[in-house]
């Protein structure tokens, strides 16, 4: 027999204004199976919360139902109440009777009466609830960071400094990502290069850390601390042992003119390289495309070189298979493909350039060893305009957000060229100048105060040459008047974009995204570094446009939560998952295809002699997230959702 | 008659040697211009094939009959370009494995008969790729036209008015090589989501969420609503859900053994970003 306890919470005045909870106790107290229909002003308050349990002991209930707040609120605190008072927490339900009712009513009448229904339909619903027992699932503690940006590498470490695995995995030849392309960064002006490369050392130093360069995640399978990846590790055809980076075959090999990456195309690299003379490792590769002899199988002439024969033309690629608890995803971004801006001349015009490009000309490392030169002619530009938003904010060239860095790079383009080229006028277009962060506005204003850089509010509308000079044509939206300036250099402050290939990667990694391709957060504010999937973490760049700052913080809150998931040998999840009915499943694998979690297996059902009797479907409870998917989709009605029974709802409707 | 001889033949020949246990084909039915299915294990009963412009069922759901294929033995069958589509829904939802099914193709044109090149089901993708390329002529039915032209409102009503006909006896579901579940959902009672009394209701529950299941399954076979007693004219909701699911998700139901079912796959282009 039933006997089922209602509680019904106030809220304060947030239910009793609407719903007449005397009314409502005494009504549900006559609904079959209860045994107990009690009111109190705040349930999930202490006394509250003892009441609740006296009551489950003194009258043994079998459920319980709390007519209050949303199940999101307070579910977990009277679970737990039920666990402490020796009923199964699963027995415990909520009727939400505030944002489901007196929140959205004014009649108070009719919001009671609704109530009573919400009341009556969950009481139905627990009357059928079965008890279910947390899933134990064991944890392994190492770590997979995707990306050796400075977000993988600031992950990589918190969690290699905690004592705990890491394996990172970067798929260029060298850590760094964008950071190491940099400068100088704002808001403080230090040198990027001098910040960046002890991490990069420490990274790849660190015992607790596996560094894995040229290699790309192919596969992931498994769940929440135990997933299964599968690592291709590119063939460098150099042997990363034994070469010691003494860079004899890059001097030697004949292919001299390929267009640096690192440099965005302003300097030129042979094809046996590193990215940068800092690279960690600093072992060379040999990119295949541009190599003479997988051309034409003649040259060898850097393996000739090799004292050591680290050189081997025969290298494949190899593949690492690897069991880890947690995944970091920190795969950055890339800057837009400018080509679509056909007015500002990006392509057409050699010194219309992008602002990494700047910031390689900036980099004391970089094709130009600091110095602002016009790749046209080498010569120092006396005017540089720089044009913000190029790409951000503009929904005609498909990219409606802000890349929220953009203002402050460019305020720093301005103050570094004007410190490098005295005498130089800059000129800047701008929409607004976004400059939220600490100390940050204040370094726009350096720049307008003390550097001279000139804003002008509004678009450029075209960019053409003439007579040597870049004409900039654009309007001053504050003085209501079209200006045309006459420059050196443009600048275009291009936006921030996800990588290109990041929806791909991410069906691989099974997580979500935007229309973009950035990934998305569980929840925008309370959940902003985990993803979708249990167990994966985002950091950096590629979950939306970040500053380094910003980026670093994320990388440090993903590694906090991995070390608390590694904090226990066991994780203890929710028992709502999905079974099927092996008895009437038709084996059609439609679940198999529709669960987003691969948690669906085929199996073989044999009968005693060994012969194949038929095969179904069957849910591996570790990796189930009880998302329901499989049970919308199952024709025959074949697989129920622990805590979510077909009869449990079928009885909460009919309770309506 | 031409193809009629060749395919008997060639069905005594596979019987000879082993090739087949069985071919499912026509015989004459109960009436003259009526065809029913023959299962033939003999060369006496190969003589009593039929095939002729009357042979309009689709036979591909007697494949899945339960045990039928167990033995890993091939079977033959007769099929019309529906039914070569059916067999590959059948083999993309894993009921069965296409290298075990001999294919005897046909189409009609009129009174006549021609056979189709290939004996497997993946020799007829050709065909049913030209087929996705031009779909038939919506105003070459009356009824199908006349109820395209309907409002929603009409619409619903014209379907109510169908449906309250129905005795639930289930035939549309027996007919259908789709409808192949061990228990239908009709068949559960714990809980019973669906009314089993023939009431408006409960009509209109059993023969929508038919539809459904059908959605992007049904190959437009007619099986259904000749099978129905009181003539509903079933094909036509289905052959609606088959338009819109190849509107949406540019699906047409059974071109390969490997399609992946439109409603359990995701696709990148999908308008959604998440299966949920
Ligand atoms: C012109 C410009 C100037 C800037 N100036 C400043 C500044 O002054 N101050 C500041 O705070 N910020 C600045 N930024 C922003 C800064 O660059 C970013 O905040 C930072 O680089 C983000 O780091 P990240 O690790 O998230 O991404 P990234 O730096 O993009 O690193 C991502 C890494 O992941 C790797 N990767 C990608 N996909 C895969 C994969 N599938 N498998 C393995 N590895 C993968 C990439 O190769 C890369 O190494 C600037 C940005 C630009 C464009
Ligand atoms: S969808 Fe249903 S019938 Fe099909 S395999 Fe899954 S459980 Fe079985
Ligand atoms: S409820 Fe079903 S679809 Fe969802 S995760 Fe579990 S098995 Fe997969
Ligand atoms: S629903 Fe009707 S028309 Fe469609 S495949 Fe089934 S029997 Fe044929
Ligand atoms: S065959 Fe016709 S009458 Fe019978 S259940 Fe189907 S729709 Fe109803």
């Amino acid at each position: 027999m039933a006997k089922i306890g209602v509680f019904i919470c106030h809220c304060g005045e947030n239910i009793a204004s609407k719903v007449d909870c005397t009314k409502l106790a005494a009504a549900i107290g006559e609904h079959p199976g209860v045994e107990v229909s009690v009111e109190y002003k705040y349930f999930c308050s202490d006394p509250g919360q003892e009441s609740v349990k006296k009551a489950i002991r003194d009258n043994n209930l079998t459920g319980i139902v709390i007519a209050a707040c949303s199940p999101r609120m307070h579910e977990a605190t009277f679970r737990k109440a039920c666990a402490e008072a020796g009923l199964n927490p699963y027995l415990c339900e909520i009727a939400n009777i505030r944002e489901q009712c007196s929140w959205v009513h004014t009649d108070k009448d009719m919001a009671t009466e609704k109530a009573m229904d919400i009341t009556r339909s969950m009481i139905e619903k627990v009357k059928r609830n079965n008890k279910l027992q947390p899933i134990e699932v064991p944890v392994t503690r190492r770590a997979l960071v995707i990306g050796g940006g400075i977000a993988g590498i600031q992950a990589a470490l918190d969690i290699a400094n905690a004592g705990q695995e890491v394996v990172l995995v970067e798929r260029e030849p060298s850590l760094g990502g964008h950071m190491a392309q940099l400068s100088e960064t704002f808001p403080t002006l230090d040198c990027s290069q001098c910040i960046m490369t002890p991490r990069m050392v420490e990274a790849a130093q660190h015992p607790k850390i596996r560094l894995l360069t040229y290699a790309e995640v192919e596969h992931v399978d498994g769940y929440i601390g135990n997933f299964k990846v599968r690592i291709r590790m590119k063939s460098r055809y150099v042997d990363i042992d034994t070469c010691t980076g003494c860079g004899d075959c890059m001097t030697k090999c004949p292919v001299k003119k390929i267009s640096n990456e690192f440099d965005c195309g302003l300097g030129k690299r042979t094809a046996i390289y590193t990215p940068f003379a800092q690279s960690v490792p600093n072992i060379p590769v040999i990119d295949k495309t541009s190599c003479i002899y997988f051309k034409n199988g003649k040259c060898k002439t850097c393996m000739k070189s090799c004292q050591i024969n680290a050189i081997n033309f025969d290298m494949k690629d190899e593949f690492i298979d690897l069991d880890v608890g947690a995944i970091i995803v920190a795969t950055g971004f890339q800057v837009q493909n400018t080509a679509g801006y056909g007015e500002y001349g990006y392509g057409k015009y050699p010194d219309v350039i992008t602002g990494l490009q700047f910031e390689r000309l900036a980099s004391a490392s970089g094709p130009t060893a600091g110095k602002i030169l016009r790749s046209s002619d080498g010569k120092v530009p006396e005017t540089v305009v720089f044009i913000q938003c190029a790409g951000s904010r503009d929904p005609s060239k498909g990219v409606r957000y802000c890349s929220k860095i953009c203002c402050m790079y460019t305020a720093k383009h301005a103050m570094l060229y004007s410190h490098k080229v005295h005498g130089g006028k800059t000129h800047i277009f701008y929409m607004d100048i976004r400059a939220a962060g600490k100390g940050y506005d204040e370094f726009t204003r350096r720049a307008i105060e003390e550097d001279d850089a000139s804003y002008l509010r509004g678009r450029v509308s075209k960019v053409w040459e003439e007579n040597g000079k870049l004409m900039v044509r654009g309007v001053d939206t504050l003085l209501g008047k079209p200006v045309v300036i006459e420059a050196d250099m443009v600048v275009l402050a291009t936006a921030m974009v996800p990588q290109p290939n990041a929806k791909e990667f991410a069906k691989i990694i099974g997580i979500a995204y935007d229309e973009y391709g950035y990934y998305n957060e569980a929840h925008l504010k309370l959940r902003p570094v985990e993803s979708s999937t249990a167990g994966v973490f985002l950091a950096g760049a590629c979950q939306s446009p970040k500053d380094i700052p910003d980026s670093v913080a994320q990388a440090s809150a993903s590694a906090s939560k991995v070390l608390a998931l590694f904090s226990k040998e066991k994780l203890e999840r929710e028992p709502v998952v999905a079974a099927t009915n092996e008895i009437t499943c038709a084996g059609c694998w439609g679940c198999v295809l529709a669960c987003p979690y691969n948690a669906i297996e085929k199996k073989d059902i044999f009968d005693r002699s060994g012969r194949l009797v038929k095969r179904v479907a069957s849910v591996n409870p570790g990796l189930c997230q009880g998302c329901g998917t499989c049970v919308t989709f199952c024709r025959s009605n074949s697989i129920d959702l622990a805590g979510f029974t077909e009869k449990q709802i079928f009885a909460e409707v009919m309770g309506l | 008659m031409i193809t009629q001889e060749k395919y008997r033949t060639r069905v005594k020949e596979l019987l000879a040697n082993n090739s087949v246990k069985m071919v499912i084909g026509y015989k004459q039915g109960s009436t003259a211009d009526r065809r029913r299915p023959l299962f033939v294990r003999s060369f006496e009963e190969a003589d009593e094939l039929v095939l002729d412009s009357n042979c309009i069922g689709n036979l591909a759901g007697y494949l899945v009959t339960e045990g039928l294929l167990s033995d890993e033995k091939r079977v033959g069958i007769f099929l019309r370009p529906e039914g070569i589509r059916s067999i590959n829904i059948l083999a993309a939802e894993s009921q069965l494995n296409t290298e075990q099914i001999i294919i005897f193709g046909f189409d009609t044109s009129g009174r006549e008969v021609k056979a189709l090149q290939g004996e497997q089901a993946g020799d007829f993708s050709g065909l049913i790729d030209s087929l996705k390329e031009k779909p038939p002529e919506k105003s070459s039915d009356a009824l199908l036209y006349r109820i395209d032209q309907m409002n929603t409102e009409e619409r619903f009503a014209f379907w109510k008015d169908e449906f309250s006909r129905c005795i639930k006896c289930y035939a549309c579901r027996q007919a259908c090589p789709m409808c192949y579940c061990r228990r239908c959902i009709v068949d559960s009672n714990q809980p019973q989501w669906i009314n089993t009394s023939s009431h408006t209701l409960g009509n209109f529950e059993w023969n929508i969420v038919r539809a459904f299941h059908l959605a992007g399954r049904c190959v437009g076979c007619g099986n259904c609503d000749r099978a129905c007693p009181v003539n509903i004219p079933l094909r036509f909701i289905n052959a609606r859900m088959a338009q819109e699911v190849f509107e949406s998700f540019d699906h047409y139901a059974g071109t390969s053994q490997t399609q992946e079912p439109v409603l359990a796959s995701f696709n990148k282009d999908d308008s959604e970003t998440f299966i949920l």
